[in-house]
């Protein structure tokens, strides 16, 4: 007879169980759906400002930027995601300086681990919030970080440098 | 008097006391006494073996036992090295810990050192067809040693074991007759490229095989040449969904060594980021747990809840799943002025939905009978099988490191250890639902007093450990989570060794699965939840 | 009430007119056959799109929504791409046995289509055993999947056409209980007759207490049938990644696509025949006016519509629940359904012999 009960009871319950899941799962049903439609609401979409998308130089209105070319960055980068080419210019005083030549910037080897940005002495290199990055072959994921024709800031620097 | 003790037991012992855990070195043929002699000694019981790591002194190979009590709390290391470069044996002592079954695999695989009486000496994570033994520092790695290869890999039904003499026997893994069914490494169920070679009879699991290594990069040598700055991330990658503890367990072992105290705000910081990353992982195990067992549209539930933990933590950290926010002396950016409101505000939202997961998923019947005394891992076994976190806590087992060797502020915050004694997948699933609601908790006592300050002391930009060896623990989203550093006072580790909290977890699989049903080794693995990037590292 | 055989007669006449009694038979038959294949096709992609929806909104998702208006055209343009993708020919498989595994499934789903009483006067098969024959040709697509297991020469495809095997011989026992414990209230086993019969009123009204309990164990039994959650064990994606159908591709995996698809129609249409009442409107007794508004509605909508509320009640199980084990699934079917069946029946029989039906 107690089996028989325990047998009553175990039915009951479990499909009391299965009831109260469906009464859930019905609830939903009618909610609010949370689908994101992309790319329809690209405009809305805003990125954290925090967000890692890509490694920018930064640069101002005049085509500066203040990349002093020391390889600190190329230095510290663990996976050799970026790499400096530089050349010697003597300026008019006569003064031998450094000059970037090319800031060379693999996207798809980064770690995005921030460490050349917390490194840079000059407070040159930025990461920036875009996450559209699909292209079709790697080589477009290499990227030439310093703009055509610029060139360092002069000091002090006159504005605030942007992306 | 633990030395004396042991001394007076193996009178070869060479005691080095160097920091907080003693070590005991001993030669080869004395280290199976010491072995037994801690494991079992009632003033010893050293039941538990945290970690276990190769190395290479360049003149000796040997390996590194961090051995526990779980009853009297005590540490050690156990070291024993051999000077035979070309054919290195040691005694096995994976009839002592079960654990150290795969780690003297993992040992064999990366310096090649045969473990006598090892019942399965496997290469575990590099192919077969691999020439040399990668950790070992005369490893000749370029390109020309190991090309990358084209052909498959074909796995071997057999495998060998050294005897003590230097014998070697032949025994196979499966009977010709069995039926055995390739689960991995390309599975829904095995989270990852985990692969499990089943021998079935009809539905009930006979044997299981693990395979591991199809996502292994090989963490710990690159660690060998990066600076300690470098390897942070790397630290991120082994577990994605703890990579802010696995960080933060590195960060405090450097800290510890380098005697570096962050101030009090870092603390807070880091341990709401430890919890909400706890949070972030628990509800994916629900998720990922009911999409196993079919119940696909909780899966959905889980994973709506978690996108807003990601949101909270990726507006200060910058990262979703790898966040890069810890980093030595502190965090790398201070919190963003959102954080603390959007942390109130998913207390609030969680608890309606945790009450809705348990109406559509806890209470099923269907499910409560897919987990109910399946799987059960005894205390005895959790330990001897270095099974932490969760898993370990539902078997009885109370492991939690945050209340063992509390770090952070885990010393100034109430919250309870959940401990199941089942052992069953039911209590697996049940420790981590009620973690997600202690969780929460712990936040709601952090979120309003964290202190003002710094978020990071100024380091040096070349950081050299002193020599010594380090090693710090913290409790990971699936157990201990722990860093051994071996430094000799250079910018670079001499050896870097992650206690993996997922490899456990793999490792009790074929224990556990044996003589289930298929469906049950879907439910074990799930309520097991290991990730297999911390596997292979 | 409109009479779809006004039509049918029609069409008879028309063909018998102009042709041979033979020959007119043939060319009805080749009518009926497309105009059977057609409705297949068309009800299988409405059921794959109101799945696709239903389940997202079960989960907060919004469901298809690209192609076409609220992404109606999703499953055309999946069955464009199903039927211009390669077939792929494994090796080490039964050839023959391989190819035919499709067929048998989806032979067996059309023919127990054809026994549907779709509206008034508008059914292709009708013969005094009209439910038995629905039974027994619904059962054959059992082999087909055994074959697609047994030919593919797959392991988990094996381990999931033997489950399937297990699961559906079992559950055609509470199945055909079931239906036969209408039978016994009916007293009929033709299919046009069980819906004359309910045009006083549902059986599940009419026959109360057991007819209730014979409709929730047809409803189970039935969805244990047709391979769906939660009794997808024998294609369980997690364990057997996609069990007895793995090897297939193209349009021979469409094949089982459909068939399950439209094995859920059958069930929900049988379920609606049975007890509530196929395509006769809500009439309730005393009630006139209401129920002369009632016939207004055409025959058509009324099958139509009970057949929807079934599968949205069977999707509703699916998405709700955890998959079942094997062990459990046996044990629901002989421990559970099948005494309450036996059970029933008898209480059925009680009722019946002693009237207190209404």
């Amino acid at each position: 007879m107690n089996s028989l009960y325990r047998y009553i009871v175990n039915f009951v319950k479990g499909l009391r169980s299965l009831l109260v899941g469906m009464r859930t799962t019905l609830r939903v049903f009618f909610r609010k759906k949370i689908t994101e439609c992309y790319p329809e609401n690209r405009k809305k979409l805003v990125m954290f400002d925090r967000f890692r998308g890509e490694l920018v130089l930064l640069h101002d209105s005049q085509n500066h930027h203040k990349c002093i070319a020391c390889g600190i960055c190329e230095v510290n980068c663990p996976n050799s995601t970026i790499r400096l080419t530089s050349e010697m210019v003597t300026d008019a005083a006569g003064k031998k300086k450094k000059v970037l030549v090319d800031y060379h910037y693999d996207h798809g080897s980064c770690l995005f681990c921030h460490l050349c940005v917390r490194t840079c002495p000059q407070g040159a290199l930025d990461f920036i919030p875009t996450f559209e990055h699909a292209v079709f072959t790697r080589e477009k994921l290499v990227h030439k970080l310093n703009r055509e024709g610029s060139s360092l800031a002069p000091k002090p620097v006159a504005e605030n440098l942007t992306v | 008097m633990l030395k004396d003790k042991i001394v007076a037991k193996i009178p070869g012992t060479r005691v080095v006391e160097n920091g907080t855990i003693p070590t005991f070195a001993v030669a080869p043929g004395d280290y199976r006494a010491l072995a037994l002699f801690l494991r079992d000694d009632a003033e010893m019981l050293f039941d538990f073996m945290a970690c276990m790591t190769g190395v290479d002194r360049g003149d000796a190979l040997g390996v590194v036992l961090l051995l526990e009590s779980t009853t009297l709390g005590h540490r050690a290391y156990v070291e024993t090295m051999t000077t035979d470069r070309e054919r290195p044996a040691l005694p096995t002592v994976s009839d002592l810990w079960e654990t150290a079954n795969l780690n003297e695999r993992e040992v064999y695989d990366y310096f090649g050192i045969r473990f006598s009486g090892h019942p399965d000496t496997r290469r575990l994570f590099l192919r077969n067809d691999w020439v040399g033994y990668p950790l070992r520092k005369d490893y000749n790695a370029s390109e020309a040693t190991n090309p990358a290869r084209l052909e498959s890999d074909e796995s071997p039904d057999e495998t060998v074991s050294y005897r003590e003499d230097g014998e070697k026997e032949t025994r196979s893994l499966f009977d010709d007759d069995e039926y055995v069914v390739n689960i991995g490494p390309q599975h829904p169920a095995t989270h990852g490229v985990l692969r499990f070679r089943v021998a079935l009879e009809g539905e009930i699991v006979k044997k299981v095989d693990v395979h591991c290594g199809y996502i292994h990069r090989g963490i710990e040598k690159m660690c060998e040449s990066l600076s300690y700055q470098q390897m942070l991330p790397l630290a991120d990658r082994l577990d994605y969904l703890a990579a802010h503890q696995h960080r933060h367990a590195l960060c405090l072992c450097i800290e510890e060594a380098l005697q570096l105290e962050v101030p009090e705000r870092v603390k807070y910081i880091r341990t709401i980021m430890d919890e909400l990353n706890r949070l972030s992982s628990h509800l994916l195990f629900w998720s990922t747990l009911c999409m196993d067992l079919g119940a696909l549209t909780a899966f959905f539930y889980g994973f709506r809840d978690r996108e807003k933990v990601l949101d909270i933590m990726e507006e200060t950290t910058g990262g979703r799943l790898i966040q890069h926010y810890n980093v030595i002396g502190g965090v790398s950016a201070d919190i963003h002025p959102n954080f603390t409101r959007r942390i109130k505000e998913f207390i609030k939202y969680l608890p309606p939905m945790l009450k809705e997961y348990d109406q559509v998923f806890t209470g099923n019947v269907i499910a409560r009978q897919r987990m109910e005394g399946i799987g059960v891992l005894s205390r005895e076994d959790a330990i001897s099988f270095g099974v932490t976190g969760p898993s370990g806590r539902a078997s009885g087992w109370a492991c939690d490191v945050r209340k063992r060797r509390p770090y952070g502020v885990y010393d100034k915050v109430d919250f309870n250890e959940i401990v199941y004694t089942g052992g069953d997948s039911f209590h697996r699933y049940m420790v981590r639902v009620k973690e997600i609601a202690e969780s929460l908790r712990i936040l709601e006592q952090l979120v309003d007093n964290i202190p003002a300050g710094d978020f990071a002391v100024k380091t040096k930009p070349v950081i050299k450990l002193p020599e010594g060896r380090y090693f710090k623990s913290v409790e990971g989203s699936r157990g201990e989570f722990g860093v051994y550093i071996e430094s000799r006072g250079e910018k670079t580790p001499y050896r870097l060794k992650f206690r993996s909290t997922s490899f456990p977890l793999v490792s009790v699989v074929p224990h556990l699965a044996r003589g289930s049903k298929i469906a049950d080794l879907i439910a074990i693995g799930g309520t097991l939840d290991y990730i297999v990037p911390d596997v292979d590292r | 009430m409109f009479d779809f055989s006004v039509i049918t007669q029609w069409i008879d006449q028309l063909l018998r007119g102009a042709l041979p009694d033979a020959a007119a038979t043939v060319v009805e038959c080749v009518l009926i056959g497309l105009a059977l294949l057609l409705g297949y096709a068309v009800i299988a992609l409405a059921l794959i799109y109101v799945e696709r929806k239903v389940c997202a909104w079960f989960q907060c998702r919004l469901g298809p929504n690209r192609v076409g208006p609220f992404g109606l055209l999703q499953s055309v343009a999946d069955m464009i791409k199903m039927l211009i993708k390669e077939i792929i020919e494994i090796k080490h498989v039964d050839r023959f046995l391989f190819g035919l595994a499709p067929y048998i499934v989806i032979i067996a789903s059309v023919a127990a289509f054809s026994c549907l009483p779709f509206a008034k006067g508008l059914q292709v098969l009708d013969f005094n055993v009209g439910i038995f024959f629905l039974i027994a040709v619904s059962s054959i697509g059992i082999v087909g999947i055994l074959l697609a297991g047994w030919a593919s020469n797959n392991k988990y495809s094996l381990i999931g056409a033997m489950r399937s095997g297990a699961q559906m011989i079992s559950y055609e026992l509470s199945i055909g209980l079931s239906i036969l414990t209408m039978v016994v209230l009916s007293g009929t086993l033709q299919i046009t007759e069980l819906v004359e019969g309910q045009a006083d009123g549902w059986f599940l009204f009419k026959g109360h207490v057991p007819a209730l309990i014979a409709f929730v164990v047809y409803l189970v039994a039935g969805t244990a049938e047709t391979n769906r959650g939660p009794f997808d064990l024998p294609e369980a994606d997690s364990e057997l990644t996609a069990g007895y159908h793995t090897e297939y591709s193209g349009m021979h995996f469409g094949f089982f696509y459909l068939a399950e698809y439209l094995n859920m129609f059958i069930v929900a249409g049988v379920a609606a025949t049975l007890f509530l009442g196929g395509w006769m409107p809500l009439h309730v007794p005393g009630w006139e006016s209401f129920n002369e508004v009632m016939d207004y509605i055409p025959s058509l909508f009324w099958f139509l519509g009970k057949v929807g509320a079934m599968i949205f009640v069977i999707m509703w199980f699916k998405w709700t629940f955890p998959r079942l084990r094997i062990d459990q699934l046996l044990r629901l079917e002989w421990k559970y359904l099948l005494p309450i069946n036996l059970l029933n029946l008898l209480l059925m029989v009680i009722v019946v012999v002693y009237k207190l039906h209404f």
